[in-house]
This record gives C-alpha cells, sequence and structure tokens, in this order.
C-alpha cells in the first residue's frame, strides 16, 4: 500500500520534466498503461488475502483517476505552452495601417437637398420631381407670366423652340401637381430639381443650378403660416438661434410677394462683411400664390389659397459653409467633395 | 430712383432720420440699395477771396487770403481759375474730404497754406454731373463763413430704390413723397401750379393717327431765356442721378422726377409748322435723333411729326432739328402719354433706354399728363422767363377710371392669418390716402397714380405691408397631409449612401455637353437628343444622353491633378425630345494606391460587380453580351441586359480614346434607372428556411477559351433539374497542362429539397444530366483529375 502512495509523488515529480507531448505519452504508459506501474499493482493483488483484495482494487482506481487527472491538466499545460508558443510567432504592429474601406462622400448639394426634404417630410409634404425640358406654358404663361413679360426675354432662358426651354424654375412642377390634383385636393409639395439661366459661369452665377420650391394649397393656408414654415427653414440650415426678416417684393406668380432674410449667422445681426454689415442675408423669394396661377392650375381663387417659396440650393450650401465659388459645386474635386459630412441635421430628442 | 430724401421733405412733413427713412421703405415698400450722404465733406466753409497773387517759388500755384468772416486764411491754390473776390468753398484745416484725406497746415515753397479751396469733386460730387475744372465759384450772394454745403443745397441724403417692375409709382417723387407719408404717418403737400397766360394764343393743332398714343398736351412759351440753372435744382438733378444741363432741359428733367411723366421741349421755331401729328413709323424710314444717330426706324415706331416730317421719337428721343439750344426763344413743351409695349419695344431694339422710356415702360399716371405741363410751364415761367400763350392744345383719348376693388375684411384676415379689425384696416387705408368705405367688405377707390391696383389681392398685399409682415404671427399650416418620399426617391437615397459605402463619391455634372461627344460613352442614339436653339457656347449646346460625359471630365480634372484613385457616380438624366430617363453612370480610375497589405485595383470585373449590386437594390439580375463600341476596348465590353431589354453597358474605356482625355485605366458604366424602376422585383415572398441540407457539387471543366461562362450557365439552367437552387463560378484557371486555346472552369452546383434531405443517387444522377448536356451542346468534358 505505502508504494501506491508513493506512485502519486513519483509522478508529479517526473512531470515536472516533461515538456512534449511524446515524452507525456511515455510518463503516461509508465504509469497507467498496460504495462505500467499500476498494472504491475494490480498483479501484486492476487498475492493478498482474499478479504482484502477488494479494498486494495478500490485503492488502485482511486489511485489511477487520480494519475490521469494529473496526466490530463499537465496534458493542458502543454497544450497551452504550445499555443502561446504559437501565437508568439503571430505578433504584430497593432500601429500598422487598418486595411482602408475607401469611404464615398454625398455631394453637398444631395446633403442639403436631403435635409430641407427631411424637414419638409415631417411636416407632412410630399417630394414631387419634373421634367428639365419644360413648355413654355407650365414654366410661364400658368405662372402669370404672360407672353410680353421681360422675365421671358430670351437672354434669360435656354430656348429648345419657341415652346419649348429648359425650365428656369421648378415652379412647372407645381403647376403640373395642381393639375394633376384636378382643383380640389388640397396640395402640400416641395419641389427639388436641376434649373437652368442663360446667364455665364463665374464666381456666383451658373448656368446650371438646384432650386427647391414649396407650395401649399387649401381653404385656409396663409401668410403667417408661410412665414412659420420658412423660420423652420432658416433654422434647420443655419442654427436654431436664427430669426428670418420679410421684405416685400414683386414675383408675377405670387402676392403678397417676400423676399426672406435670415439674421447673419456670422456676426449675430451685428454687421460684417458676409451680411454687408446689414446683419441680414437673403435666402429666398416666397408669397401668396396669386389668384391667376390659382385659376389657371384649376383652384377657385375665392375658395382656395396657398403659399409658395423657392430658393437656390447652391445659396443655401454657400451661405452655410461660406463656400467663395458657385463653380465648385460642379467642378466636383474630391478635396471640395469630401469636405462636408452628411451628419447634419435632425431633430433634438 | 435716387430719391434726395431734402427733396423729399418739401412734400413730406417728417422727423425722421435718413436711417429711419430707409428701415420703413425696406420693411414696407421696396428694397433699398444704400443710403448715402451726396457729399460726406462736412466742415466746409463759405469764403470770400481777398486776394490771390502769384506764389514767388511755384508758377502754377498761387497765394490768396480768404475771409471766413471771422478769420482770414492764408491758402496757396493750385487751381488756374482762382481769382480776387470769388466766393469759393473753403475747407479748413480738420476738414476730411471725399477721398479720405484730412487738411492739414503746410508750407508749400516757403509759404504757409491753412486750407483748401474745393472743386466740386474733391466734394465727391461726380464730374460727369457738373464738368467743371478747377475750383467751383459760387454765387455772389453766398453768405461769407456760411456751411458751404448748405448754401449750395448738396447738405443732402440720398436713398436708392431698387424697385421692383409693379411699383411704377416710385419712380416719381411724388409717388415716394406718397409712400413716405403713409410709412411715416406724415402729412403730405403736393403743389398745385398757377399760370398767367399771355394774350397770344396758342396755335399749335394736335392730332394722332395711332392709338399708340393716348393723349398728348402741348404749350407754346415765349421769351425763354436759356441759362443755368439755380443751384437748388441743380443739386436736386444732381441728387437724382441727373445731370443738370440748361434752365429749360433741367425744367423738363425736374417735373419728370418729381411727377413720373416724362416731358420734351422742342424748339418752336425749328418745328417748320404749326402742328404735331403723332403716327407709327414706316418700315425702314429713317429719323435722325437728338444725339445725332440716323436711326432706322420699324412699322410700330412711335413718331411725332410736324404734319411733314418727324421731330422726335416718341417717348424714346427728341429730333436733332428741333432741338432746344441756347439760342432758342419759344418752345413747344410736350406732355404725352405712349404706349408701354411700343416704348419698350422700341427702345429695346435702338438701344436708347433713357429716363424717360423707362417711365413710359413702366406705366404713367393718366392725372399727371396734363398736370405735369402745367407744373413744368410755372417752373419755366419763374426761372427761364417764359410767357405763356393762351390755351393748351391737345387730344386726350385716355380713358380714365378710378378702379373701384372690393376688398373682403375676412379674406384680408384669412390670407394675413392675421385678426385685423375694421378700424385698424381703414387706418391702414387712410395711411395710403385710398378713399374707401369701411365695413366687413370696404369698397376702395384706388387712385390712379397705383395702376398696379387693380384686384382685392393687390390690395390685400398692400395692407399686409402695411401693417408690416414682420408683425404677422409665425404658425404653421394646419392642413394634415402625410409625408413622405415616393418609392423611387427612397430607392434613389439607398442607392446614394450605398455606393458612398463602397468608396465612390457622388459627382453633379452640367447635362449641357458638346454636341460632337454626345455618344461618345453611350450606345444611345444621338438622333433624339435635345439641342438649345440659343447656347452660350459650343461646348454647352446639348443635353447629355449619359452622364458619362460629366463623369469622364470629373476623371480627367482629377488625374491631371495626380488624384489617380477615384471613383464616382451620379445620377443623371438622359434627355430625348420624348422623355427624361434617370441613367446612373459609375466612372472608376485604376487605383493607384498600393496598400501595404496589397493592392485593390479598379478593373472589369469589380465595376461588374458593383452594376450587379445595383441591380439588386431593384431585386433584378442581369445577363452580360459583349459588344464593341469605339470608345471602349473592343474585348472588354458589355451591354447589360434584363431578359432581352438592354438597360446599359460597362466597359473599359479604350486606351486610345483615354489618351485623349489625357487619362489612364477608366472603367465605365451606365444604368438607365427608369427601365429599373420599371421592372424592379422587390417585395419577394417570404421562403421560410430549409430544413433539409443543401448539397453541393463541384465540376471543373475544361471550356474553349470562345465559349463564355454565360453560356454554360444558361445550358444548365435551362435543364430545369428538380431540385437545383443554384449554380455558381467560383474559379478560372488558364494555362498548362491546358492548351492556349482553353481554360478551367470550377462550377460549383447546389440542390436541395426542403421537404426531404436528397439521397447522394438523386444528386449524382442530377450531375449526370448536366454533363450530359454541356457534352451535347457544347462540348465540353470534365477536367482530368
Ligand atoms: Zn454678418
Amino acid at each position: 500500500m505505502e508504494s501506491l502512495q508513493h506512485l502519486e509523488a513519483q509522478l508529479l515529480e517526473a512531470l515536472k520534466d516533461i515538456k512534449t507531448d511524446a515524452a507525456l505519452n511515455d510518463i503516461k504508459a509508465q504509469y497507467v498503461g498496460k504495462k505500467g506501474h499500476l498494472a504491475a499493482a494490480m498483479q501484486t493483488m492476487k498475492t493478498l488475502p482474499a478479504e482484502e483484495r477488494p479494498a486494495f482494487g478500490q485503492a488502485v482506481n482511486a489511485l489511477k483517476t487520480v494519475l490521469l487527472n494529473h496526466l490530463d491538466s499537465h496534458q493542458k499545460a502543454l497544450n497551452e505552452a504550445a499555443m502561446m508558443a504559437r501565437l508568439e510567432q503571430e505578433v504584430i504592429d497593432v500601429t500598422l495601417p487598418g486595411v482602408p474601406f475607401e469611404q464615398g462622400s454625398k455631394h453637398i448639394l444631395s446633403q442639403i437637398i436631403e435635409r430641407i426634404e427631411d424637414l419638409f417630410i415631417g411636416m407632412g409634404y410630399l417630394i414631387k420631381e419634373g421634367p428639365e425640358v419644360e413648355s413654355d406654358l407650365y414654366n410661364f404663361e400658368k405662372l402669370n407670366l404672360p407672353a410680353d413679360h421681360p422675365a421671358r426675354d430670351m437672354q434669360d432662358s435656354f430656348y429648345i423652340d419657341e415652346h419649348t426651354l429648359l425650365r428656369t424654375h421648378t415652379s412647372p412642377v407645381q403647376v403640373r401637381t395642381m393639375l394633376a390634383y384636378g382643383g380640389e385636393k388640397p396640395v402640400k409639395i416641395i419641389c427639388p430639381g436641376k434649373v437652368y439661366r442663360r446667364d455665364d459661369d463665374d464666381a456666383t452665377h451658373s448656368h446650371q443650378f438646384m432650386q427647391i420650391e414649396g407650395l401649399v394649397v387649401d381653404e385656409k393656408t396663409s401668410m403667417s403660416d408661410l412665414k412659420g414654415t420658412l423660420l423652420e427653414v432658416a433654422r434647420t440650415m443655419f442654427g436654431a438661434d436664427r430669426e428670418i426678416r420679410l421684405r416685400p417684393s414683386y414675383f408675377p406668380f405670387t402676392e403678397p410677394s417676400v423676399e426672406v432674410d435670415v439674421s447673419c449667422a456670422n456676426c449675430e445681426g451685428q454687421g460684417c462683411s458676409i451680411c454687408k454689415q446689414t446683419g441680414w442675408i437673403e435666402i429666398l423669394g416666397a408669397g401668396m400664390v396669386h389668384d391667376n396661377v390659382l385659376k389657371d392650375a384649376g383652384y377657385d381663387p375665392t375658395k382656395y389659397q396657398g403659399f409658395a417659396f423657392g430658393m437656390g440650393v447652391e445659396r443655401i450650401a454657400m451661405l452655410a459653409y461660406k463656400i467663395e465659388d458657385i463653380r465648385h459645386f460642379y467642378t466636383n474635386d474630391q478635396r471640395f467633395l469630401t469636405q462636408f459630412k452628411d451628419d447634419q441635421g435632425g431633430l433634438e430628442e | 430712383m435716387n430719391v434726395s430724401l431734402k427733396w423729399l421733405k418739401e412734400y413730406v412733413a417728417h422727423q425722421a432720420t435718413p436711417d429711419v427713412v430707409a428701415q420703413k421703405f425696406l420693411e414696407h415698400a421696396q428694397e433699398v440699395a444704400h443710403v448715402k450722404p451726396l457729399s460726406t465733406v462736412q466742415g466746409l466753409k463759405v469764403g470770400h477771396v481777398l486776394s490771390c497773387e502769384k506764389h514767388p517759388n511755384a508758377d502754377k500755384l498761387s497765394l490768396t487770403q480768404v475771409s471766413l468772416g471771422d478769420e482770414t486764411l492764408s491758402i496757396i491754390c493750385g487751381a488756374p481759375n482762382v481769382a480776387a473776390d470769388q466766393k469759393v468753398i473753403v475747407a479748413p484745416v480738420g476738414v476730411t474730404m471725399a477721398n479720405g484725406l484730412t487738411i492739414e497746415k503746410v508750407m508749400l515753397k516757403d509759404y504757409p497754406s491753412e486750407g483748401m479751396i474745393c472743386s466740386l469733386e474733391e466734394l465727391g460730387i461726380d464730374k460727369k454731373y457738373h464738368g467743371e475744372e478747377g475750383i467751383h465759384v459760387l454765387a455772389q450772394d453766398a453768405e461769407i463763413g456760411a456751411d458751404a454745403l448748405a448754401v449750395m443745397q448738396l447738405d443732402d441724403v440720398v436713398m436708392e430704390l431698387d424697385l421692383t417692375p409693379n411699383r411704377a409709382d416710385l419712380l416719381s417723387m411724388f409717388g415716394v413723397a406718397y409712400e413716405a407719408a403713409a410709412l411715416l404717418e406724415a402729412p403730405l403737400t403736393i403743389p398745385y401750379p398757377t399760370i398767367e397766360e399771355s394774350l397770344l394764343s396758342n396755335p399749335m393743332k394736335i392730332s394722332t393717327q395711332t392709338s399708340r398714343c393716348e393723349a398728348y398736351y402741348g404749350r407754346v412759351l415765349d421769351t425763354i431765356e436759356i441759362r443755368e440753372s439755380p443751384q437748388w435744382l441743380k443739386s436736386r438733378l444732381i441728387a437724382s442721378g441727373v445731370r443738370p444741363i440748361n434752365n429749360v432741359v433741367d425744367i423738363t428733367n425736374y417735373v419728370m422726377l418729381e411727377t413720373g411723366q416724362p416731358l420734351h421741349a422742342f424748339d418752336y421755331d425749328a418745328l417748320g409748322s404749326q402742328e404735331v401729328v403723332v403716327r407709327e413709323a414706316t418700315e425702314g424710314e429713317t429719323f435722325k435723333t437728338l444725339d445725332g444717330h440716323i436711326r432706322q426706324l420699324k412699322a410700330g415706331d412711335i413718331l411725332i411729326t410736324n404734319g411733314n416730317v418727324p421731330i422726335a421719337l416718341g417717348g424714346v428721343m427728341g429730333g436733332f432739328d428741333s432741338e432746344v439750344e441756347t439760342t432758342t426763344r419759344s418752345v413747344l413743351l410736350e406732355s404725352a402719354r405712349f404706349h408701354p409695349t411700343s416704348i419698350r419695344h422700341t427702345s429695346r431694339r435702338l438701344d436708347l433706354r433713357s429716363e424717360s422710356s423707362m417711365r413710359f415702360e413702366r406705366g404713367v399716371d393718366p392725372q399727371k399728363t396734363r398736370y405735369a405741363l402745367e407744373r413744368a410751364t410755372a417752373l419755366l415761367v419763374q426761372y427761364a422767363g417764359a410767357t405763356v400763350r393762351e390755351g393748351i392744345a391737345y387730344f386726350d383719348h385716355y380713358e380714365r377710371k378710378d378702379a373701384l376693388v372690393e376688398l373682403s375684411l375676412s379674406r384680408i384676415n384669412r390670407v394675413l392669418g392675421t385678426q385685423l379689425t375694421v378700424t385698424e384696416v381703414s387706418a391702414l387705408l387712410e395711411r395710403l390716402r385710398f378713399s374707401h368705405e369701411p365695413g366687413e367688405c370696404f369698397y376702395v377707390t384706388v387712385p390712379t397714380r397705383r395702376q398696379d391696383i387693380q384686384t382685392e389681392q393687390d390690395l390685400i398685399e398692400e395692407v399686409g405691408r402695411l401693417y408690416g409682415f414682420n408683425q404677422l404671427p409665425s404658425t404653421l399650416p394646419k392642413l394634415n397631409t402625410l409625408g413622405g418620399l415616393s418609392p423611387k426617391q427612397r430607392r434613389f437615397r439607398q442607392l446614394k449612401n450605398r455606393l458612398n459605402t463602397l468608396g465612390l463619391h457622388e459627382a453633379v455634372t452640367y447635362a449641357l455637353v458638346k454636341k460632337e461627344t454626345l455618344s461618345r460613352f453611350t450606345f444611345a442614339s444621338s438622333a433624339d437628343a435635345v439641342q438649345l436653339k440659343n447656347p452660350l457656347s459650343e461646348d454647352r449646346q446639348v443635353l447629355a444622353l449619359t452622364p458619362l460625359n460629366g463623369l469622364v471630365d470629373t476623371l480627367r480634372y482629377h488625374q491631371s491633378r495626380q488624384m489617380t484613385d477615384t471613383a464616382f457616380f451620379e445620377i443623371g438624366k438622359r434627355y430625348t425630345t420624348n422623355e427624361e430617363n434617370d441613367i446612373l453612370g459609375l466612372a472608376l480610375a485604376n487605383d493607384a494606391l498600393t496598400h501595404w497589405q496589397g493592392n485593390q485595383a479598379h478593373d472589369f470585373y469589380r465595376l461588374k460587380g458593383l452594376v450587379d449590386h445595383v441591380l439588386a437594390l431593384y431585386g433584378l439580375t442581369a445577363t452580360y453580351q459583349a459588344v464593341t463600341h469605339e470608345s471602349y476596348h473592343p474585348y472588354q465590353c458589355a451591354k447589360i441586359f434584363l431578359g432581352d431589354m438592354h438597360i446599359g453597358h460597362l466597359g473599359a474605356l479604350h486606351p486610345s480614346v483615354a489618351k485623349t482625355y489625357d487619362l489612364k485605366h477608366v472603367f465605365l458604366a451606365e444604368i438607365n434607372l427608369t427601365q429599373c424602376e420599371l421592372h424592379k422585383r422587390v417585395n419577394a415572398p417570404y421562403v421560410p428556411i430549409s430544413k433539409t441540407p443543401i448539397i453541393q457539387r463541384d465540376l471543373a471543366l475544361v471550356v474553349p477559351k470562345t465559349t463564355s461562362a454565360q453560356r454554360l450557365i444558361d445550358v444548365i439552367e435551362q435543364l430545369e433539374l428538380t431540385h437545383f437552387k443554384d449554380v455558381e463560378i467560383f474559379d478560372v484557371y488558364e494555362g498548362e497542362p491546358l492548351k492556349d486555346t482553353e481554360r478551367s472552369l470550377a462550377l460549383r452546383l447546389r440542390f436541395n429539397n426542403p421537404q426531404k434531405t436528397l439521397e447522394t443517387a438523386q444528386v449524382d444522377e442530377a450531375i449526370e444530366t448536366v454533363l450530359k448536356a454541356l457534352k451535347k451542346s457544347l462540348n465540353i468534358t470534365v477536367r482530368d483529375a
């Protein structure tokens, strides 16, 4: 029995030098193998008196479990050491650059349009689009711009033929929508899109630019509603502290007509070079839809009324980001495009 | 319109500062371009030149002693026209001149100078208004020591209004006065001229042969003395931006500025008759205008004739032969009314746009035709020594009617979103001096000076602006509707976001392109292209058929700036005479960037992967067919098909084409998104995940290089095998031991029966069928292991 007890200590001692799986297997065979120490011990059981044999057998089996446990944990330790040795070979310099996932950019004009669209969608507007090659009828005539109106001079528009031109604003989409709505259904839309004016390109003029116009027509939408709506636009685009100012103006398709200024964010209204010392910057034109426009689109002006507004997207972007040249928007220089992260907008929770 | 605020005060009794006046106009009437003093120079005095001698040490300088009343200054003057006993404008030490320089005491060639004798230009009055060289000499009665600007009535502030086309009334000081009186709630006084006529009667006979002249009033004035106008009149003209000429011309201009009614003075003795006949010009007729040019006329131009020959181009310019000159003794003074459109056409065509034609174009108050004649007559009596012949010769066919407009209080409030009362609205109309009967419905009589007001909506605008748009509450429309993006708009946003995430930058390029390049990068036919009638340049003449034109320019821009690693897209349009289709353009330039982990160059297949990715957004799978196009690599270009519908293409730009753009390794694709939208297969029904395993089998096939991979797939798919799921190509191999004409394609076929796990034998059988079919149709065999 003593020799049995001795086996465990002996194994633990032997394991101290075992560094490889092969050596461990040898030791395992020496102790618990068919010809190992335990097997030999079992052989001696025959020499014991019959009444001692069961106890001896149990003791050997218990010892076997103990030895196997030692061997197993040594195996685990060896595995772990081997893994560690292998991982050590796989050391990397974590400060080397990661594999780049090239990130593209959304054009700043798209970003501005999406922000304004989202604002208006939140207020229950639909987004309407229409053709850029437009008829004189929708671009001018039905907008209270009769044939002899100075704004229709050839200088201002690109003509395809006598009756067709590149739209000079997105207002024809409003006309088309009203006509489609049949003179009864209320209208609440914004119309973003490309428009064209026969201007030579320079820092502040572009023959092609983006516009967003809006139109609400029902039985009660008022000039005060226009003012509140435009205040939301100004605050979304230029900051929550902004105020707006309405100045009387003239457009053939609206009456009353106003030009809308936003308080200068650069100087907080104190006057600076950006606002030409006035504290205000003009951002858009607006007004109550002219009776003639409603009438021509099939809406009874004694019953229906509403507002319309229009703004240049480039102008908004130029003011919001202090961009100095409108041509940048169409040059698409990557170093320009990637400066505008699409992370603006949204309402505070 | 340049408004002299000093002049304005003659009509409107108010105490407001220039800034307050400007602010009121800006917020309630019209845009104010600027408010500036006529001269910024402060502290000028009237001086009396006591003595003037030549400077002993300088030829061109004079030594003067100038009395300012309480002191006498020694001033050295460089102007040749300075002389003793003149009354002059003196800037003493400390005065800052218009150019920003401040006068100091200086020594000039050993003599002191304690101030400056000024020219008008040094006060900031542009030479175009006076043409004076040297110092300005004041009238002898100028009070020594007085404020020189005040003496000259140049102590004025000018407010420049940017007028909108509807407010023709503000092209007159009277109109501005009515407006100012309304804005400032101040009393208004309009002068009424009285005239004493002589015993000689007006012999003129006046008639018209055209309805384009609606009224014509003429007076004859004798004993005219042509001379300089009084200083106050000259100063008012200067403040208004009009150059003084002589008393007769100045008075006609002054009255035009005052009333908005243009006038013309003819030299009566040069008329050649005692008759005025207005008629339309005949095509090709010529006429010498007072600037000495011979004008080619057209039918429709209005001519004033003496019954025989033309004497003026009506409303646009007078004639050379009847111009008022210094010798003129009698004048025919004309105040007439011409058709706006006719004046506009004539003045534009001849490029003769004047203060006069501008007013006729926009419309003149019909009440002022006769009034202006009388006002000018009275001034000519006073300032030109005129005597007035008895009677006015005239015709007047204009039907003058005050507009009676109904204005409903409830509509005002409904449109403006206000709660104005009858009393409040009545007060506003009162300020505008519109006579009216107050009530739930106002009956408003609109005076003829406001020709822009004809409807209830016009009046609501008047009420609204005077009340103040900035006084309106800020509310939102009460109209409740659903807002949102259309499915197409949603998809475009998704598409942009995805392409951004995949590393592509969105470009926005010009839709107008050069005609020659229309079909350069696309299969679309240029036959239906939309061409401008009046382009600004050849480069922007036709609407593009594909955004690829703009995208190639964008790539070129970047490559020429050493930015060769570029990937762009644009959702543009194909514009044709019948329709506009949304076209996605993809443009990749070879990735020169080498990451230390390896190179990820763009190539045909990378682009094709992008195309597949885009189509997947629409639930679509395309097929591809090799094609040729002169701008693309002859062996790396394919059309994209949905079934048998061609919806786009992709390819490597032909190296020689690329070279002409200074580009390298460019890959372009175009997808017609309008077609994708029409054929989209989104919202496929849900299929539960199969519980049985998917069995896959790989085949390595030796295929002639001339046989496309698509053909193999077509053959397999057409078999419509039971439980067949799909097939993909997962490897391509060329080289030993294969022949040069061959390649090996590795196909992975997948099978599944959701009801029951497939038996090996079933799959073996299917594979056998596939191999037989490939052998039979394409003579393709399995590659020996
Ligand atoms: Zn500012």
